[in-house]
């Protein structure tokens, strides 16, 4: 067995996302008699077992992915722990691309994040109603959700076994060091990245109090693919005070006071609430004006914390990087 | 007001099932005072905590109100009996560390009305059950029949339309049973609908109209005026 799976962080890593796969596949399990079963009409014995395990079992998916939304954090910190094992890897962004399982999974789990948020978020609606009328759909959803989940535990598993601690990986400097052609999508720059960055949120203020829902979740998504290469191309720079340093992770260490958590956090709880608004309006047809709220909140307080970033640094320095 | 349709209530599997209730259905018009008579075990305390949504039924149906309150989801439960729903327990189920005006109040914490007015509420109930002049005592340092009243201000503080009372009279004294029955008059000549579970022989025949039902082994038997 290699160093990498006997440390700690992993150890507690996979044994808790393995204790939570198993709640979730007994879940999946009884989430299938119930789709098999369900009738609310009815007031049979089995009706009425079927809505009381239909309340457990929708009660151990809700908290479970609760956990593993918290799981994602601490894999990130499991990643940037393993830098230390793996030669060459001076952060989170070695290790994920110690071999071809890494970005898959860091993807897979964003998107699980944003499709286990909309499970809660149709979870919550059908408990606000007296008849369970998003029972089948939140169970089907809950199984598409589950194959993502089950695919996950696989990658989690491919990965971690297949870090080699013997080959020296690229850093961060190297991955994300090159500022050329290919390195920013659509051919931008970054003064061009900049103006997108800042009109995309003054856009999305003004569109997501009135814009189509559709209009609504591709403009979140647009900005949080330009808000990520604005930190990691712009923004991280002054995190870091070094203009050579482009890396979405090492802002994570504790040398930057974790900063990166907080950073990332308001922009992805940011996006995803402004989709689940327009979600909650355009295809459910409910009020979502606090969660908007919420989510301009998340995403002007993610954009105030990239921008003093810069301000502080002129301020101090009396120059720009 | 309260319609009962083929009701059962099974507790437990296999060897150990017991079935608490079977194929129950009775209707209770809005206004009338409804005894269930039975002794120990006959189903009648379970068929109140089914009328109050404290449990759910294993088969059929349960209306109050034109609410189907068998399949109410918890969350909704728990604001159906905070708006119908007045229960007076055979225990009280009182908090004992709170006094009297305090376990009044309790019903009404999540009701989003002001202090003031939860504080009149309160007054009026416990004047309505005669527990006033103990507003602020602690309810450890109670009698039975204070406690009685106790539980019946605070089953009242809402204003529910149906009140259910489990064996009310079971630690009560004579002198205390028949004041409850006078306060039950009380309530019921104002307009409210009440079931009780009892087996006191005092409610056999009752000062006012009222509609005896007998239960037995989960069923029910003889009805009778």
């Amino acid at each position: 067995m290699n160093e990498i799976l006997l440390s700690s962080e992993v150890i507690v890593y996979l044994l808790s996302e393995a204790l939570l796969y198993l709640l979730l596949f007994i879940a999946a399990i009884a989430t299938l008699g119930i789709l098999k079963g369900w009738n609310f009409d009815r007031f049979t014995k089995r009706q009425f077992d079927l809505e009381n395990r239909s309340y457990l079992v929708m009660s151990i998916i809700f908290f479970v992915l609760g956990l593993k939304m918290l799981l994602l954090p601490y894999f990130a910190y499991t990643i940037d722990a393993l830098s230390l094992l793996v030669p060459g890897a001076m952060c989170a962004a070695g290790v994920i691309d110690a071999n071809d399982y890494g970005s898959p999974l860091l993807l897979l789990k964003i998107i699980i994040l944003f499709l286990s948020g909309l499970w809660l978020g149709i979870n919550r609606l059908d408990l606000e109603e007296k008849h369970y009328p998003y029972m089948k759909l939140k169970s089907w959803f809950y199984l598409l959700l589950f194959i993502l989940l089950s695919a996950e535990i696989v990658l989690d598993i491919l990965y971690f076994t297949h870090i080699e601690t013997t080959n020296p990986v690229s850093c961060c400097s190297v991955i994300f060091g090159e500022i050329g052609g290919n390195s920013l999508p659509l051919g931008l720059d970054i003064p061009k990245l900049l103006i997108l960055f800042y009109l995309l949120y003054a856009l999305l203020v003004l569109i997501v109090f009135t814009g189509h829902y559709l209009v609504r979740i591709a403009a979140s998504l647009f900005f949080a693919m330009i808000a990520y290469y604005s930190v990691v191309y712009f923004f991280g720079t002054y995190i870091y005070e070094l203009p050579t340093h482009r890396c979405p992770f090492c802002m994570m260490q504790a040398e930057y006071r974790y900063i990166g958590y907080l950073l990332w956090g308001l922009l992805f709880t940011g996006t995803f609430l402004a989709i689940e608004s327009a979600v909650m309006e355009g295809i459910f047809g409910r009020d979502a004006l606090k969660l908007k709220k919420i989510s301009i909140g998340f995403l002007t307080l993610f954009v105030l914390l990239c921008s003093s970033y810069v301000g502080l640094y002129y301020l101090k320095n009396g120059v720009l990087l | 007001m309260i319609r009962i349709e083929d009701v059962g209530k099974r507790f437990g599997e296999g060897e150990n099932l017991f079935e608490a209730l079977k194929s129950i259905t009775l209707e209770v018009e809005e206004g009338e005072c409804v005894i269930l008579s039975g002794i120990s075990g006959s189903g009648k305390s379970t068929l109140l905590s089914l009328i109050a949504a404290l449990d759910r039924p294993s088969s059929g149906k349960i209306v109050v109100e034109g609410e189907l309150v068998s399949k109410l989801p918890d969350l909704h439960a728990s604001a159906y009996r905070a708006k119908t729903i007045g229960v007076i327990f055979q225990h009280f189920n009182l908090i004992e560390s709170l006094s009297v005006e305090e376990n009044v109040i309790v019903p009404l914490i999540n009701s989003g009305l002001d202090m003031p007015a939860i504080r009149k509420m309160a007054e009026q109930s416990m004047q309505r059950a005669s527990i006033l002049h103990k507003a602020s005592q602690d309810v450890a340092s109670l009698s039975g029949g204070e406690k009685q009243r106790c539980a019946i201000a605070r089953a009242l503080v809402n204003d529910p339309k149906v009140i259910l009372c489990d064996e009310p009279t079971a630690n009560l004294d004579r002198e205390n049973s028949l004041r409850f029955i006078d306060t039950i008059q009380k309530l019921n000549q104002a307009g409210k609908t009440i079931v009780i579970a009892t087996h006191d022989p005092l409610f056999e025949a009752l000062p006012f109209e009222s509609r005896v039902i007998h239960m037995a082994d989960g069923m029910i038997g003889k009805h009778g005026e």
